[in-house]
């Protein structure tokens, strides 16, 4: 008997397990059961708002690209990385690190969207209340396609969450002029579902919709289209709470949430999850070893060239709200001609300001600054309107009027300062001479906003802006390659569907 | 054990035969090993009796005898001496360590075997090679010792750093080449102390390691920990101290020349205030005290072996220790005459206090979080601190903190406890007829803590310092059930084996983390303390495995040995359609020396030809990796964070295991009686489905994870492992033995999905490159991919087939041109002109072994090298970069007077451009150990009560010769460049941060009584 009792126990131990090997994942997110409510789809609309806040995107990868691409700002000399010298320099390589980087975060934009998309068809319901939040998805996915379509040419396009990889890893490239009709269609949706007004310019409402459309026009060069949608964002400044912000500065402030003039924005706030809502402007734009905004002084990598600075009127306030053209070191206050002085590898010129002064909590060489960057704000669309209608109809005194809208609002200069002279009101210029004035007006104004290399490129001016006579000397500028930047080398690898690389690369 | 006896065989007393029979008498007498030491536990056994005894703990035995019986002396790991006895009535005995092994048992999967049965490729390493120097744990000690098997550091000599172990190459490019690890038989255990470690098997073929089916593909390594023995109670103390120093420095500017160089780049450049050598700095000497303390004894009925370990080594870099204690016990009683119950018990705590090595890059801009990179970097015309008390940062380049700032004040902190118990019955059915039973559960509780303080500008800590604790517990639960059925048939032996397995484990994970702290005194002790919280983050995650097993061990007349596995598995990782699959192997082996023909033969001793092939598998993956994912997203709107989700990874149902098909030859060779034995082994292994995180997804996808695990493709790994044992001589007081090990292994991509290059990245996140490794169709596996350096531009045209990059002056570097895909050459880099510049994987191994003894010394002197795998010097590409401190190389760099030299102009703005200027040959062979022992005659250590006494004095690593021009080639830094991390099989080779490797000088003491 013994032996039994032992045999019980051993029969005791060794029954264990049997299992159907199912995985149950708890605090797993899948798709087909996490779309429930509307609540949800926003979650998902959110998602392509939070990788729009990454590292990847804006804050640091694709900024840094469209900034030192354009003629107004040059890269610190001391400054190695070959992804930067490449683009400061007009010698992209396809294997560009930064073009890796923001390339995928663009498509994860999209990824989001397309996934916020296709949960709202799962979850249904009313129209009036299923589309208004379709329609924020589908603003984020042309937003992101609109960068691209720019920067790339023809690119691989997709309006649908990914299930089956291989189908979608062997596409081909869908024309630019096919990408520009589904951006078209996403902001026209928009524009009938989007409410006039929301709870912060980080999401986007009606006027979004139409500023974007009337840009995408004015880069296709579709004037009257681009006139028309700027000209229903101004008709309806009232309604969508829209103006100018009576003080340029307030707009880069970790205030300008309560300024009417933006429309659309990235948000961020000092809390961050690694790079995910890290804000690199400051650093990247900051004077190195600064002491003035005790945020331990910003990195001196992205500086407009000395031009830049010398052919901007002294007397227009905007300048003094772009450039900090002192620092402080040691305590005492040094002009930019001694910067190098306290950091070697400094750069003696005025530094950009409109990222750095007013941040909020800073720290970290300012990467804990809660600035928004603003994507779309008002003043664009008075000078879009300016600029399209220049073309259709030149000479109009409404045009005058947009352009002198925004130059009054500089000369008003800072809150509660006497109104200067300086920019004076246009009046009575030829087509041509409105053109070059609300170009070179979306320069200045616009200065820094990421949005001077698109004017280049849109208006295909690269030869003469990269001349010798231009702001940062010559650069050898190819009109037939410069325009577009190449396609990531890795992608072509990984699906050779999408060759060919853009010309010249 | 000691070090010293080898391979010898003596009788110590030797009785004339006698030719007449006698009646029945007690025999008596000592079993002693070479060093004279008594042998406890010895079986005396008369042939084709049930007659037998064993010695007790002085060495004696007793044992009724008739003249003419045949006596056999086995004891595991000895020689077996078959001795006839002849009237006389005390017989001593010698044993002496198993040269051949021939008969010795190993432990195999789920049983144990003769050596000389064994038709698989099995390599055992002995207690006394795992315990010649001090090591933090047992995997480390591996080195060298096992034919085909290759350990490295994850991180150089860092204390308490993971060490990979890779059996016969990489048979896996996924995340996991680590074999499996088998403790006591609790499948998938931590690795316990050297010094409680009986023997260690390494599996290598399929016919070894099928019986571990899905885990067997990478190896198996099978751990059996020491036991207790019958007799009175023994206890053993082994204590050691080592000092340790870095092998190497670089050779870097000083402040001045420092100066004269940026002046160069910069003519504005202002010498900084001091001189400072941050190696000297950075760098102390280190220590390594390791105590065992173990006890262990028995009745007939009961044995237990109990131990404790400290081990505590402070690290060459200032501020890195790791400390563990560990305790094992091992009870086992013999219940009934049929029933054997037992326990094993393991249980540690290692605390690691770690300084920030191998850099990722993606922490902190410019990769300031590294202190072995920052040492070589950082400027040496500054001081640790500036006047104003903070800490100095680099003025030039990215803006990065000091090293010794990094190091001092950066707290990175892992406590680990582990438990595993493990509970066995043993039954004996019947004759013949066992059934094992094991239950076991282990756990491990990690908490790892980190803490930036805001004097740290730019690793994060300008938000008022940054905190983050993460806590993982994983608990595996294991029970596997067998019986084991032996029964002779016709001429030979049956061994049948079949049970059941199933084992789960889970894992949860939950970390959290703040900023803005209002003291740098809480460390990361106190995340309340703080005006900031991190989102915190925790996971669930559960994963089974459930399998059945079979085995079928037959030899023919001790002639022809044939085996038979099968294992079937489930795992829940897999697709719902792919979760079971079956792992088949057979083998067969032919033993010549016993066949008549070679009988006889005075020369060979042993000769055996093996040949196996079998199929295994790896299911090491994470779970749920088939499934559509979304993942939560960190987001503000408004400046307050809102819940987000955005697509992870789509669904992949048809996820399945990597299966590896492995072909096996082998031959046994023992000559003169076993004085000089050689082990033989071919493989050829294909694996298919390889499971990889799949960079040939393209990244439009918009899926968070760019590479999601997928099947794809197929490698093939093969080649030849030999293994030499050689007793050179043996006399009364001098032995001379030798040891040699040497393998091959070549692998080759075979296919990729379409065929398409996978090309990987495994420089840090702010190198900005974006290519650095390639898998290719008939390459091997991680080759390097860049520009193929040719020399300095001399201006003018340029060399026939040569390009340079876009705006090129003279003293640029000068590259090949490649055609691009319209045949066009055109003398300027695209990245069309990138190429194969490299290839990381040696053509060979070795290890070599000499052990001497004489009289009471002993001396072993053990060599390891490898030969023909090359490293790329990441370390130079940021040294020679311009932006930071550079080895004395530059000061030949070209200038328009200075044009005879392979290094390009000082230029402050070069690409940190990875090409063949940076690869170089890591072969190097290695004085791994050098042993000086001497054991106390026994007659003086008895008089003090001591049944041995023996010290040692011996260094590590005292030599290297190697043409690699960097710190050390045995290099482990594994790519983590951007959002990737973790280390990988396909990105290996690179020189980048991690800690350096040691070199120790160590004085041990062994005491028994």
């Amino acid at each position: 008997m013994k032996t039994y009792k032992y045999l019980f126990l051993l029969i005791g131990i060794s029954i264990m397990g049997c299992s159907d090997l199912e995985e149950e994942p708890v605090g797993l997110l899948a798709p087909e059961s996490f779309f429930a409510t509307l609540e949800d789809v926003q979650t998902a609309v959110n998602g392509s708002y939070g990788h729009m806040s990454h590292r990847y995107f804006m804050s640091r990868e694709m900024s840094m690209p469209l900034m030192l691409r354009s003629d107004m700002v040059e890269l610190n000399e001391f400054v190695t990385n070959a992804e930067r010298v490449q683009f400061d320099q007009i010698e992209v390589l396809a294997d560009n690190a930064s073009i890796a980087q923001y390339w995928p975060k663009v498509y994860q934009i999209i990824g989001a969207a397309n996934q916020a998309i296709a949960g709202a068809e799962i979850v249904g319901g009313d129209p009036s209340e299923v589309n208004p939040i379709v329609a924020q998805a589908r603003f984020a996915r042309a937003f992101a396609y609109f960068h691209l379509v720019r920067q790339f040419g023809d690119i691989p396009y997709l309006d649908a969450p990914v299930t089956d990889i291989q189908a979608a890893a062997t596409i081909s490239k869908t024309p630019a002029a096919d990408v520009y009709a589904n951006i078209i269609a996403d902001l026209e949706f928009c524009q009938e579902w989007l409410p006039e007004t929301q709870s912060a310019a980080s999401i986007p409402a009606k006027a979004a919709a139409e500023s974007y459309l009337s840009l995408v026009y004015l880069t296709l060069g579709d004037y009257q289209n681009a006139y028309n949608y700027s000209k229903m964002v101004i008709d309806n400044e009232g309604a969508y709470g829209l103006g100018l912000e009576p003080d340029f500065q307030n707009l880069f402030n970790d205030n300008e949430e309560a300024s009417p003039e933006p429309i659309f924005e990235i948000d961020f706030s000092s809390v961050t999850d690694g790079d995910q809502g890290r804000n690199y402007q400051g650093p990247y734009t900051g004077i190195r070893a600064n002491e003035k905004y005790d945020d331990g002084g910003g990195w001196s990598v992205e500086v407009p060239s000395m031009a830049v600075y010398d052919t901007w009127n002294d007397q227009d306030y905007r300048k003094s709200v772009s450039f900090d053209p002192t620092g402080v070191f040691g305590g005492e206050v040094h002009s930019y001609e001694d910067f190098t002085d306290f950091y070697t590898a400094g750069v003696n010129r005025p530094h950009i300001a409109k990222f750095s002064r007013y941040g909020g909590l800073q720290g970290g060489n300012n990467r804990g600054n809660e600035q928004n960057y603003i994507m779309m704000r008002y003043a664009e669309v008075l000078l879009i309107a300016a600029e399209s209608l220049n073309e259709l109809s030149p000479g109009s005194t409404e045009a005058e009027g947009y352009v002198n809208r925004v130059r009054a609002r500089a000369r008003n200069g800072a809150a509660g300062s006497t109104p200067g002279v300086f920019p004076p009101n246009v009046s009575g210029l030829t087509q041509v001479q409105f053109r070059e004035v609300v170009l070179d007006d979306r320069r200045i104004e616009l200065a820094f906003e990421f949005k001077r290399w698109y004017d280049i490129a849109r208006r295909k001016i690269g030869p003469e802006v990269f001349s010798a006579a231009g702001l940062e000397g010559y650069r050898a500028f190819d009109p037939n390659k410069d325009y577009l930047f190449p396609l990531p080398v890795n992608e072509l690898v990984r699906n050779p569907n999408l060759l060919p690389q853009n010309p010249g690369y | 054990m000691n070090l010293k006896t080898k391979l010898i065989l003596m009788l110590g007393l030797i009785f004339n035969l006698s030719l007449f029979a006698q009646d029945g008498y007690q025999l008596s007498g000592t079993v002693t090993d070479a060093t004279n030491m008594p042998v406890p536990g010895v079986n005396v056994h008369v042939d084709k009796t049930q007659k037998g005894t064993a010695t007790d703990f002085d060495g004696v035995y007793q044992l009724d005898v008739t003249s003419g019986d045949i006596l056999h002396f086995s004891y595991l790991g000895y020689v077996t001496q078959t001795i006839t006895v002849s009237n006389q009535k005390e017989l001593n005995v010698v044993l002496v360590e198993d040269a051949s092994e021939l008969d010795e048992v190993v432990v195999i999967g789920y049983g144990t075997q003769k050596k000389s049965d064994i038709t698989g490729a099995v390599s055992s390493v002995k207690a006394a090679e795992l315990t010649a120097y001090p090591t933090s744990n047992a995997e480390q000690a591996l080195q060298g010792r096992a034919a085909g098997v290759v350990v490295q550091s994850n991180n150089g000599g860092e204390p308490g750093a993971p060490i990979a172990i890779k059996i016969r190459g990489n048979t896996s490019i996924s995340a996991s080449s680590n074999p499996l690890i088998v403790v006591d038989g609790f499948v998938g255990a931590t690795m316990p102390q050297a010094g409680d470690i009986q023997s260690m098997e390494v599996l290598k073929d399929a016919s070894a390691t099928a019986i571990y089916g899905s885990r067997g593909s990478n190896g198996v390594v099978l751990v059996t920990t020491k036991k207790g023995r019958a007799g009175k109670l023994s206890i053993e103390i082994n204590t050691s101290y080592s000092l340790q120093n870095v092998t190497d420095h670089l050779d870097l500017l000083n402040a001045d020349q420092f100066a004269d160089y940026q002046t160069i780049i910069n003519p504005d450049y202002v010498q900084g205030p001091a001189d400072t050598d941050w190696q000297d700095l950075l760098y102390q000497t280190g220590s390594i005290s390791n105590t065992q303390a173990s006890f262990s004894g028995g009745s007939d009925d009961i044995n237990f072996y109990a131990s404790t370990n400290y081990f505590k080594q402070d690290g060459v870099v200032i501020n890195s220790d790791f400390e563990t204690l560990t305790f094992l016990s091992n009870v086992d009683a013999q219940v009934t005459d049929k029933l054997k119950l037992g326990m094993n018990m393991f249980g540690s705590r290692s605390n690691k206090e770690g300084v920030p090595t191998q850099s990722t890059g993606d922490t902190a801009n410019g990769g300031g979080d590294d202190v072995v990179s920052l040492m070589f970097r950082f400027m040496p015309d500054l001081p640790v601190q500036n006047a104003d008390g903070t800490n100095s940062t680099n003025t030039i380049g990215d803006n990065i903190d000091n090293p010794y700032a990094v190091a001092t004040e950066a707290v990175n902190e892992t406590t680990t406890d582990r438990f595993r118990a493990n509970l066995y019955a043993d039954w004996d059915i019947v004759e013949g007829l066992n059934f094992r039973s094991t239950f076991g559960f282990s756990t491990l509780n990690q908490t790892v803590g980190t803490f930036r303080p805001s004097t740290l500008i730019i690793t994060d800590g300008g938000l008022g310092g940054k905190a983050t604790i993460d806590q993982l517990t994983t608990t595996n639960v294991l029970s596997e059930n067998y019986i084991t059925y032996n029964t002779e048939l016709w001429k030979g032996n049956l061994t049948l084996l079949g049970g059941y397995s199933y084992q789960k484990e889970t894992t949860e994970r939950f970390s959290a983390g703040a900023t803005g702290f209002i003291s740098n005194s809480f460390s990361f002790h106190n995340l309340g303390g703080s005006e900031v919280s991190l989102i915190p983050t925790s996971s669930l995650v559960v994963q089974e495995i459930q399998s059945q097993f079979g085995r079928l061990n037959y030899d023919w007349d001790d002639k022809y040995l044939f085996t038979a596995t099968v294992r079937r598995d489930g795992a829940s990782n897999f697709a719902k359609n792919e979760k079971y699959a079956i792992f088949p192997s057979g083998a067969v082996g032919w033993k010549l020396s016993n066949e008549n023909f070679l009988k006889d033969n005075q020369s060979i001793s042993n000769l055996k030809l093996r040949a196996s092939y079998g199929v295994t598998g790896n299911q090491a993956i994470d779970a749920y990796e088939s499934f559509a994912k979304l993942s939560t997203l960190f987001t503000v709107i408004d400046d307050v964070v809102v819940g987000a989700v955005v697509p992870d990874q789509a669904a992949n149902d048809n996820l399945k295991w990597e299966s590896s098909y492995q072909t096996n030859l082998g031959l046994d060779l023992g000559m003169f009686h076993n004085r000089v034995s050689l082990s033989f082994d071919y493989y050829n292994i294909d694996t298919k489905d390889l499971l990889l995180a799949d960079e040939s997804q393209p990244e439009y996808l918009g899926f968070l994870t760019l590479a999601s695990i997928r099947n794809v493709g197929e490698i093939n790994n093969k080649g030849y492992e030999i293994s030499l044992n050689t007793i050179n001589i043996t006399n009364e007081n001098f032995t001379w033995s030798t040891n040699f090990n040497w393998s091959t292994n070549k692998n080759t991509v075979v296919s990729l999905i379409n065929g398409i290059d996978v090309f990987q990245n495994a420089a840090p996140g702010y190198f900005s490159v974006a290519r650095t490794h390639v898998l290719r169709e008939g390459e091997a596996v991680g080759v390097f991919w860049g520009y193929d350096y040719q020399g300095v531009y001399q201006g003018g045209a340029l060399p026939e087939g040569t390009a340079v990059f876009k705006g090129a002056q003279a003293g640029d570097p000068l590259f090949s041109d490649l055609a691009d895909e319209n045949g066009v050459t055109d003398g300027v880099i695209t990245t069309n002109d990138q190429q194969i510049i490299g290839d990381p994987n040696p053509n060979w191994n070795f290890g070599f072994t000499n052990t001497f003894t004489y009289k009471n010394f002993d001396l072993n002197i053990f060599f390891q090298g490898t030969y023909g795998g090359e490293v790329f010097n990441l370390t130079d590409v940021q040294l020679f970069n311009g932006d930071s401190n550079a080895t004395t190389e530059v000061l030949d760099a070209w200038t328009p007077d200075n044009t005879d030299t392979d290094i390009p102009r000082v230029v402050g703005s070069r690409g940190r451009e990875i090409s063949s200027r940076f690869v170089e040959d890591g072969s190097y062979v290695r004085l791994k150990n050098l042993a000086v022992g001497y054991t106390f005659p026994s007659d003086l250590v008895e008089k003090m009560g001591i049944d041995n006494l023996r010290l040692t004095v011996s260094g590590q690593n005292l030599l290297t010769f190697t043409k690699y021009s960097g710190l050390d080639p045995e290099v482990s830094y594994f790519g983590s460049g951007g959002e990737s991390g973790g280390d990988s099989n396909t990105m290996q080779g690179f020189d980048f941060g991690n800690y350096p490797t040691i070199r120790s000088v160590n004085l041990s003491l062994n005491l028994r009584f």
